[in-house]
């Protein structure tokens, strides 16, 4: 269903940001830009919690009434519905804040239609690889950081696994849980494996923590922009011929998410 | 008022820096020009004087997120943007846009804040929200958070911004070189510059209070 545009409308994008990682608030710009291009809102933001503009400034930089607010994480939890909440001074899905309205939309991580972004990645990245002979591995957290983030990865595999895209197994599996991403080769069946991180940016995990656990880095390296473990596919090693993305926050058309969520918003809270 | 006629306003009552930028209307066109403030006399020139241009307000965002060293501006306010760039921009709303993305939020704090609008945190507050690994920030002394103030804050500590915000309510800050910057270069007359504003202590400041903590600032 197309999106309803919305001229006088503006959109908030909430991201985690970093102070030691530059590239971690990249794909909230990017996807940002995405949607500005498309041009369906009169103004197009974002905040951080651990960048700036804070979401206590946030507001200030907004000249429209309307603001669409949504959170680009992969899950709900703490940020979602603590933080951000308490942050942006919400009093429900709809909050007078400022005088402004602020619709509160729900994480780009537990829409449906991440299923499609992940399989677009997939294919991306492994574009000549016979579905029937490849293992899809999303691997994220796991608990002791965020308990949903398994449950949001999970949510994804049974979806992914129900829709007949044809992959011999489709699995999840996570840093500091079972089944653990550095039994990747023991889990999949087939010759070869697709692992893509159920995170929104790169930074530590994607680029040091889960290559050394896939066994492609042998040990841990310094934090910046080091994009090389996703350049040099596919990995042969331990006898599979593995392929490892980026993670999936930095596919640009994730914007269809964050639009997505507003489409649902408005479904589920402005009737017509 | 939107913020791109606010920005205009401001223009045209002399303003053109903010922070290490120096911006101005270069035509009736409603056409904008941004460099470093260091580079102005290198942009009079034809062609920029061999400055590498940029028309997408979008670049702004790479052009301030690593200094001239390569080292990552995690804090917009910090006093090490790099040179040898301007941005020409085609409208008042890009220069909004390519100005928010240098100094997030800026013009439309400094709009608050002369409205009377402008809602500060103060000190107390902020830490009194930290999560996680910044937790620890909450049990800060005054005295230690005032120290923290003269030791991380203002231009002599690479800051740009004017302190707003007080330790809590009935806590002001200390006589500071910190506290006391207005926010305006002192080659520059009130007017010629937008001040950037400081409404709540940033995140380089809440982690120097955790570090201070754990060295025996409680």
């Amino acid at each position: 269903m197309p999106f309803v545009q919305k001229p006088h409308s503006a959109l908030l994008i909430v991201g985690h940001g970093s102070t030691e990682n530059p590239d971690s608030s990249t794909p909230y710009f990017d996807h940002a830009g995405e949607i500005r291009r498309r041009n369906v809102f009169a103004e197009v933001h974002c905040c951080f919690w651990k960048e700036e503009p804070s979401m206590r400034e946030a507001l200030y930089m907004i000249d429209s009434e309307e603001v669409y607010v949504v959170p680009d994480f992969i899950s709900e939890g703490y940020f979602t519905q603590d933080v951000i909440p308490r942050e942006l001074q919400l009093t429900g899905p709809t909050s007078r804040v400022r005088g402004k309205t602020l619709h509160y939309c729900l994480p780009v991580g537990v829409h449906a239609s991440m299923t499609g972004l992940i399989l677009r990645r997939a294919k991306e990245v492994a574009p000549n690889v016979n579905p029937a002979e490849t293992t899809l591995i999303i691997t994220g957290h796991g608990t002791g950081l965020n308990q949903n983030s398994a449950k949001a990865i999970r949510d994804q595999v049974n979806l992914i696994a129900a829709s007949g895209t044809g992959y011999a197994a489709v699995l999840d599996a996570y840093m500091e849980e079972r089944p653990l991403i550095a039994d990747w080769d023991q889990m999949a069946p087939t010759p070869n494996v697709i692992v893509v991180p159920f995170f929104i940016s790169d930074g530590l995990h994607s680029y040091q923590d889960i290559p050394v656990l896939l066994g492609i880095e042998s040990e841990v390296g310094s934090a910046a922009s080091q994009r090389e473990a996703f350049r040099q596919n596919p990995h042969h090693h331990r006898g599979k011929t593995l392929f490892y993305t980026s993670s999936i926050g930095t596919e640009r058309l994730l914007a269809d998410v964050i639009l997505d969520q507003i489409s649902d918003f408005d479904k589920a809270n402005k009737p017509l | 008022m939107s913020l791109a006629n606010a920005l205009r306003l401001l223009l045209q009552s002399g303003s053109r820096r903010l922070g290490e930028l120096e911006f101005k209307s270069i035509d009736l066109n409603d056409r904008f020009i941004i460099c470093h403030w260091k580079d102005t006399a290198c942009a009079a020139q034809e062609e920029f004087g061999g400055l590498e241009m940029y028309v997408d307000p979008s670049a702004a965002r790479d052009l301030s997120t690593y200094a001239e060293d390569g080292s990552y501006r995690f804090i917009k306010g910090q006093v090490n943007l790099k040179r040898g760039w301007v941005m020409v921009l085609e409208s008042a709303e890009d220069l909004r846009m390519a100005l928010d993305l240098f100094y997030p939020a800026a013009i439309g704090l400094v709009v608050a804040w002369r409205n009377g609008t402008l809602e500060v945190e103060n000190l107390r507050d902020k830490l009194q929200r930290q999560t996680g690994m910044y937790r620890i920030a909450r049990t800060i002394r005054d005295d230690v958070s005032q120290r923290v103030v003269r030791e991380v804050c203002g231009p002599s500590n690479q800051c740009a911004k004017r302190i707003l915000w007080q330790i809590e309510a009935n806590t002001p800050l200390d006589d500071s070189e910190a506290s006391r910057y207005l926010g305006i270069p002192e080659d520059l007359q009130e007017n010629e510059a937008v001040p950037l504003l400081c409404r709540e202590a940033c995140n380089h400041f809440v982690a120097e209070c955790c570090r201070a903590v754990k060295t025996g600032g409680v």
